[in-house]
């Protein structure tokens, strides 16, 4: 019986195997019939895993967004689903959770004991540890190479102890994707060139020096149209220490961090440091600069909009966002020249990648069918026809190629015609196409990235607020009240208020807060013999 | 009342106005604390985006657009179906609840019924201590097994405590005789509280019945949780909420997830949906308000 089995397992590992490769011959024009007709793989598979797949099955993939209305999405899935069938015997089937308080939507079908099969999850937005520990997902220690193989193979062993709850692997990381979240400055290339800076910004000093420039020589453009809510003492800490940003929420602005990379168990605060001086000195000398309105506090505009009209020069987010607005600027504001300024640039040292389990997929505690499910999600991760329909859609109507690149088809309506999946529990870097809304030079950003990295060290960490739960809501407090104020420079006298912030801060239990902290990380780098 | 006035005034006539006067103005800057906000959002859903964020939210439109009524009117079909959906519960919802809840409200209060302090406290008691979240979704889902079905929004607004203790109050201003003197001609209690409870009550049976249309009309929370997307047709606030936070959600990450950004009217649009979801109930008030007000008051002061 074992033997045959591991025999079975040998054969499908070998077609899947066949398959991928004969697929991957096709590059970057993957022709959609390409992976179906190879017929002799399909049937290998699916005598291989006779004993298996012998009963039809559905499976189930709880992923979150809106259902999508036009049609679109049951079209390519009955295309998937052809695929899979003639495979695996199986059909996939979306279970969305909409955005309306997903939250508690995602954590009760977890708690209720439904059967899902496969479960999107993320570490640092799902709640997975805490879902984990209620017992939500199955362990795959022994599934895994069996039915999911490919997958089992393509993850380094270090990527799979980042998996693991107590001991097990509940998870299965995305851990081959190339996200960049790391904030920064946008800025006009076009306008700093007139400013007579030429080389990139680097620092803070050189965006104050091109947000002057606009507040001198550029009439009705408000230098940065910064609104309510804007919070950039997290990025001026990347900027000018070595601090890592905890997974601790403490409400408006970061109070904890880690104090280097080399000492990431040691909990530090930028607030009780000189940075945080600095900062506020700096915000208010650009406040009285007139950098931003007045009434900054209570503006309610969109800068992303105003900067598109060409009313703002300055906008702040994450490299993602950078790579589709570069693309949206060009177009709307032709030779603006867009440029990204990453917090990370000024020392070239502080810079850690998202954690591989911010997506991810788990196979539910409940599920009927697991085998079945891995081998599901075995496919999705590997086949690269498949791979494709599920993330863009049908070749022809939702994209095609063109240059390498991912296009919108003449013709296209996205009402009629949009599609998306909200697959985020595995996607790879090697069958993603790129896109022409994503700008082509990007890869000069990741370049640099690139050199100066480091893995993300928390994704296991889970802060246990309950000690500590009375004083974390004062601190949130205390930042969301007093912080908005500091950040946009209207505090008045910046010694003052900063000397206030951190009495109040005091006062709020920080201390308290802290020693927990430390305490929890110790026990974490314990854990995981760091 | 008014006879009180009316005679008072004639002795003393400038008091008389004084009372008047000031009563009129109270009640009509009350009456505008009531339309105004009303007026601003039925001007904003008409305002284009780009005017409101220029000058914020104005009575009158400066720029004048329908645009928000398009997005959210998109797919007719869905919209009317939802109004459907919303209009079965709340009609079936309404027509079965006033009924239990007005047997449980009379058989609460009739001092021949032996156990009604333990059940009424039975009843109480789910006002202050409840399961809590989880073990509710895990009635309705594993237990009744009423995922995807109406029924699971319909039966949890069906009784409600607050509405009962309301009703046995009222009910308890109708003099026990009456149904002692029913029974000794021979009625049965079904037809006692059929021919003479229930149409001595009718004040009541509005109130209360208002109270749970309107509970039903604005129910979305158990929809969402317990109706998925699977469904075509589901309440009407779901579906504007969801249209709403679907907006929301396209707005803020469009550009991280590198979809072309469309102009979406976010706040013209949470005001059009505001728009729909008041408009039938504004219309339908007016019908059942003078009941409403009686009912109300001869409930809290016989109560």
């Amino acid at each position: 019986m074992f033997h045959w089995r591991k025999g079975s397992i040998l054969l499908l590992a070998a077609a899947l195997a066949a398959l991928t490769g004969c697929s991957g011959k096709s590059g970057g024009n993957g022709a959609p019939a390409e992976t179906g007709s190879s017929p002799q793989g399909a049937k290998e598979s699916a005598a291989g895993g006779a004993a298996d797949t012998s009963k039809f099955v559905k499976i189930s993939y709880l992923v979150l967004g809106d259902k999508p209305t036009n049609g679109q999405f049951e079209k390519v899935l009955a295309k998937v689903n052809a695929i899979i069938k003639q495979k695996i015997n199986a059909e996939l089937e979306w279970k969305w959770i909409e955005w309306a308080d997903w939250q508690t939507k995602y954590n009760l079908a977890l708690a209720s004991g439904e059967p899902y099969d496969l479960i999107t999850i993320g570490t640092d937005w799902l709640d997975t540890w805490g879902n984990a520990q209620r017992g939500a997902f199955m362990n795959l220690d022994d599934l895994l190479p069996k039915y999911a193989p490919e997958t089992w193979k393509s993850i380094p062993q270090e990527d799979w102890a980042q998996s693991r709850y107590n001991g097990k692997i509940v998870l299965i990381p995305e851990n081959d994707y190339t996200q960049w979240v790391n904030h920064g400055f946008f800025y006009r290339g076009d306008w700093a060139k007139e400013a007579g800076i030429t080389e990139p910004i680097k620092d803070w000093e050189g965006i104050g020096k091109y947000l002057q420039y606009i507040k001198d020589n550029k009439k009705g453009v408000i230098p940065w149209d910064a609104g309510s809510g804007t919070q950039t003492f997290g990025g001026f800490v990347q900027s000018y220490t070595d601090e890592l940003e905890l997974p601790i929420s403490t409400g408006f602005l970061p109070v904890f961090t880690a104090k280097s990379y080399d000492e990431k168990f040691t909990v530090v605060s930028p607030i009780y440091e000189d940075v945080f001086l600095k900062y506020a000195t700096m915000m208010k000398d650009w406040a009285d600069r007139g950098f931003w309105r007045e009434d900054a506090l209570n503006n309610k505009n969109n800068n992303r909009d105003e900067l598109m009209a060409g009313l703002s020069g300055l906008d702040q987010h994450h490299t993602q966002t950078f790579s589709g607005l570069r693309v949206e600027m060009d177009k709307k504001q032709p030779g603006s020249d867009l440029q990204m300024f990453p917090f990370s640039r000024t020392r070239g040292t502080n810079l850690m990648e998202l954690s591989i389990t911010h997506g991810g997929t788990s196979v539910g505690a409940h599920s009927k069918n697991p085998e079945r499910a891995l081998m599901a999600y075995d496919l999705i991760r590997n086949d690269e026809e498949i791979y494709r329909l599920i993330n863009y859609g049908i070749e022809g109507v939702q994209y095609e190629i063109k240059d390498g690149k991912r296009t919108q088809p003449a013709g296209f309506d996205s009402t009629r015609d949009g599609y998306y999946s909200d697959f985020w529990g595995g996607r790879v870097d090697k069958f993603e196409i790129p896109s022409d809304t994503t700008w082509d030079q990007i890869g000069t950003l990741y370049a640099e990235y690139d050199k100066i990295k480091k893995p993300y060290v928390y994704g296991q960490f889970v802060f246990d607020k309950t000690p500590v739960e009375a004083e974390l809501t004062s601190i949130s407090q205390v930042t969301g009240e007093l912080g908005p104020a500091i950040v946009l420079g209207k505090a008045g006298d910046p010694a003052k208020a900063v000397e206030e912030f951190r009495n109040k801060l005091k006062q709020a239990g920080y201390d308290k807060v802290l020693a927990e902290l430390q305490k929890q990380m110790d026990a974490y780098k314990a854990q995981i013999g760091g | 009342m008014e006879d009180a006035l009316e005679s008072r005034s004639v002795r003393t006539d400038l008091s008389g106005l004084v009372v008047k006067l000031v009563g009129y103005v109270f009640i009509g800057l009350f009456a505008l604390c009531c339309t105004l906000p009303f007026l601003l959002v039925l001007g904003t859903s008409f305002t284009s985006e780009s005017a409101i964020k220029l000058h914020g939210f104005n009575f009158w439109p400066r720029e004048f657009s329908t645009f928000a009524y398009k997005i959210v009117f998109e797919n007719p079909s869905l919209i009317v179906g939802s109004y459907l959906v919303t209009m079965g519960i709340t009609a079936v919802g309404t027509a079965v609840g006033l009924f239990l809840i007005a047997m449980t409200g009379y058989a609460l209060q009739r001092p021949d019924f032996q156990y009604r302090n333990g059940i009424s406290f039975f009843i109480y008691f789910t006002t202050l201590f409840s399961g809590g979240l989880v073990p509710f979704y895990l009635l309705i889902t594993q237990y009744l097994s009423l995922k995807d079905n109406y029924l699971a929004v319909l039966l949890p607004g069906l009784l409600s405590p607050f509405l009962i203790i309301m009703m046995k109050s009222f009910v308890r201003s109708i003099p026990h005789a009456i149904t002692e003197s029913a029974k000794i001609d021979g009625a049965g209690d079904f037809t006692i509280f059929i021919r003479l409870i229930l149409p001595t009550t009718t004040p009541a049976l509005a109130t209360i019945g208002l109270f749970i249309a309107l509970g039903y009309w604005n129910e979305w929370y158990n929809a969402m949780l317990f109706l998925s997307p699977d469904m075509k047709y589901r309440p009407l606030q779901l579906f504007l909420y969801n249209v709403v936070t679907k907006a929301d959600f396209i707005r803020n990450s469009a550009a991280a997830s590198n979809v072309p950004l469309q102009d979406v009217p976010l706040e013209s649009m949470k005001m059009a949906t505001a728009v729909i979801a008041t408009g039938p109930v504004i219309l339908f008030y007016p019908f059942v308000q003078r009941y409403f007000i009686k009912g109300i008051t001869v409930g809290a002061v016989k109560g």
